[in-house]
């Protein structure tokens, strides 16, 4: 996937888990999409680590401390999609 | 038309932030540390700051400052020369610490460990970890005047365009980060509980976010900051000047002027080497040019001296063409 299109999926998710989240007003709803957004989140900051140099390395180091507890599990989860809207939309 | 730097640095709310740029050799280190010094003589208290690994400043002051921080060589005028590699030595190993701490290990998973080391072979982390400090500094804001000393023009502006890509990032992931936040709120709210954690994520990210943008709020400000072209006379020079005011409309700062170096003297006109006199009717028919594309941007000129300018003295000698104008052109 290229950056650009990566960028646009990020955007495109963003604004829809948030509309379909109110929808739903469910807690499982609710967590499963902040779960989402983590993956996301973590995507930014480590995306160098799959190819997807996104964040000067720099200020992305700062922040991997806080993604430590997620990078395994995130990893397997990532390389096992096929795309990473599917990643999102689950 | 103004000629000399004092007029436009050294004035009552002039600029806080001066940046020479220019190809290699042309005196962007000399020109930083004779206005720095000029300026501490002026009694501004003076930050001149090198970001070139190659020790320049410790060469022209002719004292050894690389890597010891803030070193006063004059009285208001202070020095610093990072050490890029310490500087990114020690933060790789904070940031192991800190894993280690938030999650009370005695090792960092081997996968973890592995990426963080190879993240030091890249140049962007030296360039980042340069670009950094000087932010860091501007946002202390302990001093009046800040000079950094910039590596060859390519590089310096790529340096100042990063702010701009670093600080949209920012602003990027500090959006996904509030998502989150507004989704643990609403959770906590459906499940009735109330959320007390503070997102230390934001907060790092908000306080990165802040020293960036002072940065590029002062880069941005006409009034914070004024940069200038060193150029010589030369036509190679002349194309470079060219493509360079190109290149700095294109990114959005404005030219407060550009300085021409190494002009030889007049009194080689008559010399009797006809080597030296054919350089300096060479020079005349390039001055012409410049005068016709450049002209009043032209701000001061600074003659080729016989020696290297070093040390106070040297500086001192530079100073009075570069900050106070004794050289006119035309
Ligand atoms: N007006 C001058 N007269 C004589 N020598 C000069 C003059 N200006 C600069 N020099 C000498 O030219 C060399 C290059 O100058 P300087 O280091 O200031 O350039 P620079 O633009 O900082 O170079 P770099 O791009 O490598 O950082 C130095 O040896 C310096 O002493
Ligand atoms: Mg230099």
């Amino acid at each position: 996937m290229s950056k650009g299109r990566f960028i646009s999926s990020l955007r495109k998710a963003l604004t829809e888990v948030s509309y379909g989240a109110a929808l739903h007003g469910q807690v499982s709803a609710v967590l499963k999409t902040r779960m989402y957004i983590e993956h996301m989140f973590i995507l930014m900051i480590l995306g160098d680590m799959l190819g997807f140099p996104i964040l000067p390395p720099y200020y992305s180091l700062r922040l991997l401390p806080y993604a430590v507890p997620n990078v395994k599990a995130w990893k397997h989860r990532f390389y096992r999609e096929r795309d990473f809207t599917d990643v999102i939309y689950g | 038309m103004v000629w000399g730097l004092r007029d436009i640095v050294l004035r009552e709310g002039g600029p806080r932030m001066v940046i020479f740029a220019g190809k290699g050799g042309l005196g962007k280190t000399t020109s930083s540390a004779a206005l720095a010094y000029a300026a501490a003589l002026a009694k501004k208290k003076v930050l001149c700051f090198s970001t070139d690994p190659q020790a320049s400043l410790s060469d022209i002051f002719e004292r050894n400052i690389f890597g010891k921080g803030e070193v006063e060589v004059a009285p208001n005028l202070y020095v610093v020369e990072i050490d890029a590699d310490a500087k990114v030595g020690a933060y790789i190993e904070e940031v192991k610490q800190r894993i280690k701490d938030m999650y009370k290990l005695e090792e960092i998973p081997p996968e973890i460990e592995a990426y963080i080391d190879s993240s030091v072979a890249e140049p962007a982390m030296y360039e980042s970890a340069t670009y950094d400090a000087m932010a860091d500094y501007l946002a202390r804001g302990d001093y009046d005047l800040y000079v950094f000393d910039m590596p060859p023009f390519g590089h310096g502006i790529r340096m100042l365009t990063m702010a701009d890509v670093l600080t949209s990032w920012v602003e990027k992931l500090t959006e996904v980060r509030e998502k989150a936040r507004e989704y643990d709120e609403i959770a906590s709210k459906l499940k009735g509980e109330r959320l007390v954690k503070e997102d230390e994520i934001l907060n790092e990210l908000k306080q990165i976010r802040d020293k960036l943008t002072t940065f590029t709020d002062f880069m941005r400000e006409r009034t914070k900051s004024a940069f200038f072209m060193v150029m010589t006379p030369e036509m190679m020079s002349v194309h470079d000047t060219e493509r360079a005011l190109e290149a700095f409309k294109s990114i959005g700062l404005s030219l407060a002027g550009i300085v021409l170096n190494k002009v030889l003297p007049r009194d080689f006109h008559s010399s009797p080497s006809p080597y030296i006199s054919y350089r300096y009717r060479q020079q005349e028919s390039v001055m012409r040019v410049i005068e016709e594309k450049f002209g009043d941007l032209v701000v001061a000129a600074i003659p080729m001296f016989p020696r290297e300018p070093k040390g106070l003295d040297g500086l001192r000698e530079v100073a009075k063409h570069l900050v106070d104008g004794v050289t006119k052109l035309w």
